[in-house]
């Protein structure tokens, strides 16, 4: 039980640092195109201070929101997986991916068609966003889980 | 067990989060002035003018235009109003009357509503249209904001006349948009002069230059909710930041104001908007509210029931909910105040032409709230 809640921890900091890296570079690229100083050290500060203020700052923790988006996702992969022949890894990918498909879609919808994830604005972000819950849940389902053989799918 | 609680903790950490401000500085005029409610039950009031010494208008977001005559609203809501997008930010937004009202009945509004094209999609919209008793008629569409937005906030929708007779409008960035403010083909995050007529003043500071809106007056802004015009002609502006970046600016005709290339806030989500709070190119504002206050009207206020705030700034605050008074000197603010702390969210502020002060309470309750001296 440990080591699965050791795994699940691990793809959710995949997925947090994914999501939140994606904003960080999003924002710089932009302030790049329109010829900002952007340089290394900008970059790394700006990643360094997103990881932290996004996770404890905004009106919402990120990391949060992706726990209980994949929590429910990788509950729901389980139960699948019961009578599913679809191997673990690609189960599991597919519930990240749909996990962060939730976040990234009904987040406009509460507000006002806005999305809060500034990353998340365009349809490019969003697919990249959902291939981030995709890796994640990749990471969880590649990892032997309680009642498991020893065998990797 | 301990792994199924982590959910809840969660849940919990994202509904505590947030930040409270708060001040006791309203104490010291507390036995200067007595208020009184004008009216009740307004439905998300946005917008107060004077169309005589004792009868007003009133914006409700919802889509009616008020009228409250002798400190008594009328039940029936002025007709042919145009149709709005009541969504989200969106609504019937200003309500400004025409410099030469008295002669010409006109009036101006400002509101959202679904593109004709795409309804999907929507716009801020600015029509000049004749009060005649209680009807709207002759509308003209004065400005339609472009492109159309698929979001229903930040429209900034506020209007002021310059004293050349020239209307300017606050075009919020949409919030998706944000980026688009920096650009000169779109109207997001612009203040935008026009004539009266809809046609674009040969003055205007881009008029010249090539693919950028001739109607643009000035640029880098996001959600600009209060505008005021000084007797001298400096026109101040303010608007709401992200979290930590709400500011007050002095607006001058071609200026980048930098959202959100420099900003002191950062986004709702906790992101860095810009790393940068400065740039050559761009305009610092006169001053900046961190926490934010979520500004939301503004008058200058000139006067005579309180002879020694002439010449102040005096902008409502959504958030905690009060209206703070900004002594100026030399169109710098040398001082802040925290007035009407007990009124909660405040949507905005006029002056009657009396001098007493008319507070907007926000909601679908909303209230005006007169301040006068106290006798």
């Amino acid at each position: 039980m440990i080591k699965q809640i050791q795994t699940f921890l691990i793809s959710l900091i995949i997925a947090t640092f994914l999501v939140v890296t994606q904003t960080t570079a999003t924002n710089l690229i932009w302030l790049q195109s329109i010829n900002m100083p952007v340089d290394m050290q900008v970059v790394l500060s700006a990643m360094a201070t997103d990881l932290v203020d996004m996770n404890s700052r905004g009106a919402f923790p990120v990391i949060g929101l992706i726990f209980v988006g994949l929590l429910i996702a990788f509950i729901t992969a389980r139960i699948i997986a019961i009578w599913s022949s679809i191997k673990k890894p690609y189960l599991y990918a597919l519930a990240g991916g749909a996990a962060l498909l939730a976040i990234v879609a009904l987040m406009p919808l509460a507000f006002y068609n806005l999305d809060l994830i500034a990353g998340a604005r365009t349809v490019a972000g969003k697919a990249y966003l959902v291939v981030a819950g995709m890796i994640a849940g990749y990471y969880f389902g590649s990892h032997p889980q309680q009642g498991d053989s020893n065998e990797i799918h | 067990m301990k792994f199924t609680n982590l959910p809840m903790l969660c849940v919990s950490l994202v509904l505590c989060s947030g930040s409270v401000f708060s001040s006791d500085e309203s104490l010291a005029i507390e036995t200067e002035v007595e208020t009184e409610i004008l009216a009740e039950g307004l439905n998300h009031p946005w917008s107060v003018t004077f169309i005589s010494a004792d009868e007003m208008l009133v914006t409700e977001l919802s889509g009616d235009l008020r009228r409250v005559s002798n400190g008594r609203l009328n039940p029936r809501p002025i007709m042919g109003v145009p149709e709005v997008l009541f969504a989200g930010q969106g609504g019937l937004s200003e309500v400004l009357v025409d410099p030469n009202f008295a002669d010409n009945s006109l009036i101006y509004l400002s509101f959202s509503a679904p593109d004709t094209d795409k309804p999907k999609l929507n716009q801020l919209n600015v029509i000049q249209a004749r009060l005649e008793g209680n009807v709207l008629v002759d509308h003209k569409t004065l400005f339609q904001s472009d492109p159309p937005r698929r979001t229903a906030a930040h429209y900034g929708a506020r209007l002021a006349f310059l004293a050349d007779g020239t209307l300017l409008v606050t075009s919020g960035d949409g919030f998706n948009y944000r980026e688009q403010a920096q650009a000169l083909d779109n109207h997001f995050g612009k203040i935008v002069r026009i004539n009266t007529d809809g046609s674009i003043p040969e003055d205007n500071p881009f008029t010249n230059r090539p693919n950028a809106l001739p109607e643009i007056w000035s640029y880098g802004h996001r959600n600009l909710q209060g505008l005021v015009i000084a007797d001298d002609g400096t026109v101040y502006e303010h608007e709401h930041g992200p979290q930590g970046g709400d500011e007050l600016n002095l607006v001058l005709p071609g200026k980048n104001y930098g959202w959100p290339a420099i900003t002191y806030g950062v986004d709702y989500s906790g992101a860095m908007i810009s790393p940068f709070t400065e740039h050559p190119d761009m305009e610092q504002p006169l001053k900046y509210w961190d926490p934010s206050i979520a500004p939301s009207g503004m008058i200058l206020y000139r006067g005579d029931m309180f002879p020694h705030w002439q010449g102040n700034l005096f902008i409502s605050a959504l958030v905690p909910g009060d209206v703070r008074r900004l002594k100026m000197q030399d169109k710098q603010v040398v001082e802040e105040e925290t007035l009407f702390t007990e009124f909660g969210r405040i949507r905005n502020i006029v002056s009657a032409p009396d001098g007493s002060l008319i507070l907007v309470t926000d909601g679908e309750d909303g209230k005006l709230i007169r301040v006068s001296a106290k006798k």
